[in-house]
C-alpha cells in the first residue's frame, strides 16, 4: 500500500519540506545556484510538484497545476520521493533500477543531491511533529 | 583526522563485500578479430540490417576506409542506403538530426557508426530520432526513451546500429549513452538509455591502422580512466571490476607499444579490446571525478576529453586513495597489477599508483598539465561550477567540495 492516501498528503509532507527549503536562508541560495525549474511527478497517489530555483529570483513552489515550465523533470513513485527525503535512497541506483526517470539536463539538478543531505532529518522530524510517525518507520 | 584513518569508523559508500544491490549491462555482441571488415554485412545482417546508413566523418573517410566498408556491407548481402559524413570533431545537436534525416530520406533502416566517439555518439542519438522523432535535446537525460505499459514495461526498440571504433578509447561502441555538443548554449549534454547500447560492436585493428599516435596515446587514456575509475567508484561491483582489471592488463601490455609502434597489428588489437572492457563497469554507473574534472575542460577550453582525463586522472587517485582505507585497497588492487606498492597507508599507495600513471603520461608524450593546453587559472571557478554539476561527481567514493575541485584544478595546472 503507498504511504500517502492521497495527492494531498503529498503536498501536506513532501510539499511542505519544498517551501521550507526555498524560504530557507543558507540553502535556497544555493539551491536558486541551480538556474532552473524541476518538476516532480508522482505517481500512487498522481500528484505534482513544481519548484523554480532561479538566480536572482525568489523560490517558488507549486503544488498541482503550475504556470511554470519546466526544464528538468523528474518521474517517480511518490513513494520513492518519501523515502529519499528519509535519505533512504540511492539516487544513482534509483536511476538505474528505473524507479526514478529524469528528463532534461539532469546535471543541474544531481548537483543539488550533496546539498540536500542535511535536510534528511529535517523531513523526520517534521513528519513526527505532524504526528506522523507511520511515515518515519519504513523500510 | 580524515574518514577512514586510523581511530575513525568509515562512513563512506561500501568499497567491498556483497552490496545491497548492482546492476550490470552489456548486451552488445562483440566480434573481433582481423578481416572483419570484409564481414560487416554478414554480421550486421544478423542484427536484423538491410539498407544501411553509414555515419562517419570527413576525415575518416578521407582514409579509404568507408569504402572497405562499404564493400564489406554489400558483399554480406546488404544495401548501403548513404553515407552521411558530416560528424565534427564533437558531435553536436546538428550532425544528429542531419545523420537522423539521411536516414529518412535514403530509406535506410539500420545505421552502422564508422569513426570515434563522436561519430558513435552522434549514431546513437541518430537513432533515437531517426525511431522516435523530435529534436535532440527533447530527449536529453537518463532512461526517457518511450516504453511500453504507460512508460514502466519494456523500453522501446530502436533500428538496428553497428559500431566500427576507429579509436581505442571511448568504448562507446558498447556503452548507452551519447554526449552531444549544444553549440547555442555551450553545453554537452547527454541521451541516455537501454535501447541505446548498439547492437554489434566489430573490433578489427584495420580500423585503427591510421589513427595519429597522439591521438592512440590520448583514447588510450581515456580508457585507463575508465577502467581505474570503473573498479574505484562508489558503484563498483565484481563485474564491472572483472572487465576493468583485464583491461588494465592490456593497457598495461599494449598501450605504448601501440602507439610506439602503429604498425603492430597485435597491439593496436589489443587496446581496441582494453578500451571496449574498460567502458563496461559505467553501465552500472561506476565512474568517477577525473571525468568531472575533464568534462568542463573540454566544454569551456576544448582539451581534448583523453588528454584532460591523462592531466587529471593522477590527482584524483592521491585526493581518493588519501580518503580511507576502504578505498586505498581498491587502488592496491590495481598497484598490484601493476607491481607497485600496495602497503604502507591510503595516502602512499595513491602516491605509488599517481607517479605511475604520470610515468605512462610523460612515456606517450602528452601534456601533464591543464595549463599547457590552454586552461587559465582564472577559469577554475567556472570549471569548478560544471565539476560539481557533472553526474560522475555522485559516484566518486570519496565526497567532494567546491573546494576540492578547485584545489585539484589548482594542482593539475
Amino acid at each position: 500500500m503507498a504511504y500517502f492516501k492521497d495527492d494531498q498528503e503529498v503536498y501536506d509532507y513532501i510539499g511542505k519540506l519544498f517551501e521550507n527549503l526555498a524560504d530557507d536562508d543558507e540553502l535556497g541560495p544555493k539551491f536558486r545556484k541551480a538556474n532552473t525549474i524541476v518538476q516532480y511527478q508522482y505517481r500512487n497517489p498522481e500528484s505534482q510538484i513544481t519548484v523554480k530555483m532561479l538566480e536572482g529570483e525568489d523560490g517558488q513552489v507549486d503544488l498541482g497545476p503550475t504556470d511554470l515550465e519546466p526544464e528538468v523533470v523528474m518521474t517517480m513513485e511518490a513513494d520513492t520521493a518519501h523515502r529519499f527525503w528519509l535519505g533512504k535512497i540511492n539516487v544513482t541506483v534509483a536511476l538505474a533500477r528505473g524507479q526514478m526517470k529524469a528528463k532534461g539536463p539532469v546535471a543541474k539538478i544531481l548537483k543539488l543531491v550533496p546539498l540536500v543531505k542535511p535536510v534528511f532529518p529535517r523531513y523526520k522530524a517534521q513528519l513526527e511533529e505532524s504526528g506522523r510517525e507511520d511515515l518515519v518507520n519504513v523500510t | 583526522m580524515e574518514a577512514g584513518t586510523a581511530g575513525e569508523a568509515w562512513a563512506g559508500p561500501q568499497m567491498s563485500g556483497f552490496k545491497d544491490f548492482f546492476q550490470f549491462i552489456a548486451p552488445t555482441r562483440v566480434v573481433a578479430g582481423r578481416g572483419l571488415i570484409e564481414g560487416l554485412g554478414f554480421e550486421f545482417s544478423k542484427e536484423g540490417a538491410k539498407r544501411v546508413l553509414i555515419v562517419t566523418d570527413e576525415v575518416i573517410r578521407g582514409t579509404g576506409l568507408v569504402d572497405k566498408v562499404d564493400a564489406g556491407v554489400t558483399d554480406g548481402g546488404l544495401e548501403v542506403a548513404g553515407v552521411f559524413d558530416g560528424v565534427p570533431q564533437d558531435s553536436d545537436s546538428a550532425a544528429v538530426t542531419g545523420a537522423a534525416e539521411a536516414a529518412r530520406e535514403h530509406g535506410a533502416d539500420a545505421i552502422l557508426a564508422v569513426g570515434g566517439g563522436s561519430v558513435m555518439d552522434t549514431a546513437k542519438a541518430a537513432n533515437v530520432i531517426f525511431t522516435h522523432g523530435g529534436e535532440p535535446r527533447e530527449w536529453e537525460g537518463y532512461f526517457g526513451l518511450p516504453r511500453d505499459d504507460d512508460g514502466l514495461g519494456r523500453p522501446q526498440e530502436l533500428a538496428p546500429l553497428a559500431c566500427l571504433p576507429t579509436t581505442a578509447g571511448t568504448g562507446s561502441e558498447v556503452s548507452f549513452a551519447a554526449v552531444i555538443k549544444d553549440r547555442d548554449e555551450h553545453i554537452k549534454f547527454q541521451v541516455a538509455d537501454l535501447p541505446m547500447y548498439p547492437r554489434l560492436a566489430v573490433l578489427d585493428p584495420e580500423s585503427t591502422r591510421t589513427l595519429p599516435p597522439q591521438l592512440a596515446a590520448a583514447t588510450g587514456m581515456d580508457a585507463m580512466t575508465h577502467a581505474i575509475e570503473g573498479h574505484v567508484s562508489s558503484e563498483w561491483n565484481p563485474h564491472g571490476s572483472a572487465y576493468a582489471l583485464q583491461a588494465l592488463r592490456l593497457i598495461r601490455d599494449n598501450l605504448e607499444q601501440a602507439v610506439a609502434h602503429p604498425e603492430d597489428d597485435d597491439a593496436r588489437g589489443n587496446m581496441l579490446v582494453a578500451s571496449n572492457l574498460a567502458i563496461q563497469p559505467t553501465s552500472s554507473g561506476a565512474i568517477g571525478i577525473a571525468h568531472s574534472l575533464s568534462h568542463p575542460c573540454g566544454a569551456y577550453y576544448d582539451v581534448p576529453h583523453g588528454v584532460a582525463n591523462a592531466i587529471n586522472l593522477p590527482w584524483v587517485i592521491e585526493f581518493n586513495a588519501a580518503g580511507g582505507e576502504p578505498i586505498a585497497d581498491r587502488y592496491r588492487e590495481i598497484n598490484e597489477l601493476f607491481g607497485l606498492e600496495v602497503g604502507g597507508p591510503g595516502d602512499q599507495a595513491g602516491h605509488a599508483l599517481a607517479e605511475h600513471v604520470r610515468g605512462v603520461v610523460r612515456a606517450l608524450g602528452l601534456p601533464t598539465r591543464l595549463s599547457e593546453v590552454g586552461v587559465p587559472e582564472e577559469g577554475i571557478p567556472q570549471l569548478v561550477e560544471g565539476a560539481e554539476g557533472d553526474g560522475c561527481t555522485l559516484v566518486n567514493p570519496r565526497e567532494t567540495t567546491a573546494e576540492d575541485f578547485a584545489e585539484l584544478y589548482r594542482k593539475a595546472l
